[in-house]
């Protein structure tokens, strides 16, 4: 495995807008793990 | 332990011991061996953070709450994305960008040097004893396995982290995670399909979490609203959110990890690695729990499964009559189960449920016996159902792999927070207050100093902490003491521009004080108390600061 221990090239900031919809995708697949496993705990305790 | 298993857990040891020393070469310098020279990927900081929190408790404790108690436990971590997205916005960029040492290093440019130290001396206190039980969990498994005292195997553990922390730095702490990381589920990988495999024929996986989830061992989301019952969604969302918050955004041994990411954008990646998938991990690790418990619906169980203690008592006349009962129950369990997957109906389902029960009062009952007669009130065998069962039922090689994964999850948290420890001590304390103007290696000298000492100070912690129950609970019950307060400061410094020194520093004292009340004097379940002390801190700060005229403007950042 490498091991970095220096950057190759400047850092690359990815925009604001980009970022929140990364947190929107984290919020949506949160409730829908979460709503998997209400689903998983129904299903083998019913 | 057989040779195979010898080999896989000293071919483990060394290889990362080595591996963590030959850092020494990127870690000449301050940046280097406290930040990494900020250079360090996304996955590896993601990977990073994900091995500092998965400690051996997770793996003991965690499995064996599951196998007692069902997978409820996983609720605590669901409010664990949404704090990671209010990290990435909010604690990532501002310390970043404020190119610190520690988080309560930016606390002096936003306050003074009263509040960077006081919450810098509250991290070590509450981390440098936290430690000692995080070594105490894998020595428990050892002492089992070797049948050696704890405390060698606390200062086996112990030292041999201390060692590669304190020569590698940040450096070896991060890339020993990496590799840990993938030791511990490959380990945990192995030990979920040969449990499956062991399974009578005729019963499937999908049996087993038939019987699991009559049971109410797969319960994952509990909507109750009271704040006696310790694992809910909302104690999840909300204690949870707010305990997470503290955690990953004003612990150093986790806002370390991230300020050594190559850039803003990276480290924000590798805080939403954790927020993807933690709770899918958490998941997998108390899945395990729950197929230990099928496996021994099939399998006549341990009555006891902490072996000293069975030493102690096993030849008295009531503990034999015991064993007689838990026997009889047993087998009664193992039939009802049988009928039950044979014909899945209503009576078959009560009988099972009742038999189950009789099995449960009948185990309640050994426990009991177990503490009065040996007068060890805070027995406590939760921690003992695991490694126990990994040693008694998993086959050559694979019971090394796992007792090396134990290792791994030990290690790597441990590394963490010993390396967080000396970089608070030495940035905080030593370098802000004894020797402003020393060069690189004399702050890089005694960072290897401080590791050294808070490696023997926790391995000391470490033997009185080997009994003290639930030890993933102990860790985080006595985080929640000063979490809390802790992030309380931070939202004063982030959020309330009006806030001042005098407010920050007598905002966090009350905030502490005030979960030592609700502790003490109320029944509410332990993730309620970092709601407490953050509230309590910000509006005792805010009101305290209204009364300061003068202090320092907002620093941006």
């Amino acid at each position: 495995m490498k091991h970095t221990t220096k950057p190759e090239e400047p850092p690359v900031e990815m925009p604001d807008a980009w970022w929140y919809k990364v947190y929107f995708a984290v919020i949506v697949t949160t409730v829908v793990v979460i709503g998997l496993l209400q689903a998983f705990t129904y299903y083998f305790s019913s | 332990m057989r040779s195979l298993d010898w080999a896989v857990v000293v071919a483990y040891l060394a290889y990362v011991i080595w591996d963590g020393i030959r850092m020494t070469k990127h870690s000449g310098n301050v940046e280097g061996y406290f930040l990494a020279n900020r250079s360090l990927p996304w996955w590896a900081v993601g990977l990073s953070v994900m091995a500092t929190q998965l400690s051996a408790i997770t793996l003991v404790g965690t499995t064996g709450q599951a196998y007692s108690d069902g997978m409820r436990f996983i609720q605590f971590y669901y409010g664990l994305p949404l704090a990671m997205i209010i990290l990435c916005i909010t604690a990532v960029p501002f310390f970043y960008r404020a190119n610190v040492y520690t988080a309560y290093e930016y606390l002096e440019r936003r306050f003074d040097a009263k509040v960077r130290s006081l919450t810098s001396f509250f991290f070590l206190i509450s981390r440098g004893l936290g430690v000692g039980v995080i070594i105490a969990a894998p020595s428990v498994i050892l002492s089992i396995v070797l049948g050696w005292h704890e405390v060698t195997t606390i200062f086996v553990i112990g030292l041999s982290t201390t060692i590669y922390t304190m020569v590698g730095g940040v450096q070896a702490v991060t890339w020993t995670d990496v590799k840990q990381m993938f030791v511990i589920f490959f380990g945990l990988s192995v030990c979920m399909f040969v449990i499956i495999s062991q399974f009578p024929s005729g019963v499937s996986f999908a049996d087993g979490l038939t019987l699991a989830g009559a049971t109410g061992k797969l319960t994952t989301v509990s909507l109750s609203f009271d704040l006696k019952e310790k694992y809910t969604l909302w104690s999840g969302m909300i204690g949870g959110l707010f305990l997470f918050l503290s955690y990953f955004g004003c612990d150093q041994s986790q806002v370390q990890r991230f300020l050594t990411a190559k850039s803003v954008s990276e480290g924000r990646t590798s805080l939403l690695m954790s927020a993807f998938l933690k709770i899918p991990m958490q998941f997998m690790i108390l899945l395990v729990g729950v197929l230990v418990f099928v496996f021994y619906q099939f399998t006549a169980p341990p009555m006891i499964f902490n072996q000293v203690e069975v030493g102690k008592v096993a030849q008295t006349a009531q503990y034999q009559t015991l064993k007689g009962e838990f026997d009889t129950a047993h087998h009664q369990r193992e039939q009802a189960a049988e009928h039950f997957l044979k014909d899945r109906t209503d009576a078959t389902r009560q009988e099972y449920l009742a038999a189950d029960k009789a099995f449960n009062a009948s185990r309640k009952n050994a426990v009991d016996y177990v503490k009065s007669a040996t007068k060890n009130e805070s027995f406590n065998d939760v921690n003992y159902v695991f490694p126990t069962f990994v040693v008694q039922n998993m086959p050559m090689g694979v019971v090394g792999l796992i007792i090396a994964a134990i290792f791994a999850a030990a290690m790597s948290s441990i590394s963490a927070e010993l390396n967080a420890l000396a970089t608070a001590t030495t940035i905080d304390f030593y370098r802000r207050h004894f020797k402003k103007d020393g060069t690189d290696r004399q702050y890089v000298f005694f960072g290897r100093i401080a590791t050294f000492v808070w490696g023997i100070f926790a391995c000391f912690v470490a033997t009185y902490a080997t009994n003290i129950g639930s030890l993933i609970e102990v860790v985080n019950k006595f985080g929640s003491f000063f979490y809390g307060s802790l992030l309380g400061v931070f939202v004063l410094a982030f959020a309330v521009k009006r806030a001042r020194a005098r407010g920050a520093f007598f905002g966090l004292l009350f905030g502490i004080s005030s979960v030592w009340v609700a502790s003490h004097f109320t029944d509410i379940e332990f993730l309620w108390f970092n709601v407490i002390g953050c509230l309590v801190t910000v509006v005792s700060g805010y009101l305290i600061s209204l009364t300061d005229r003068g202090g320092i403007d907002v620093v941006d950042v």
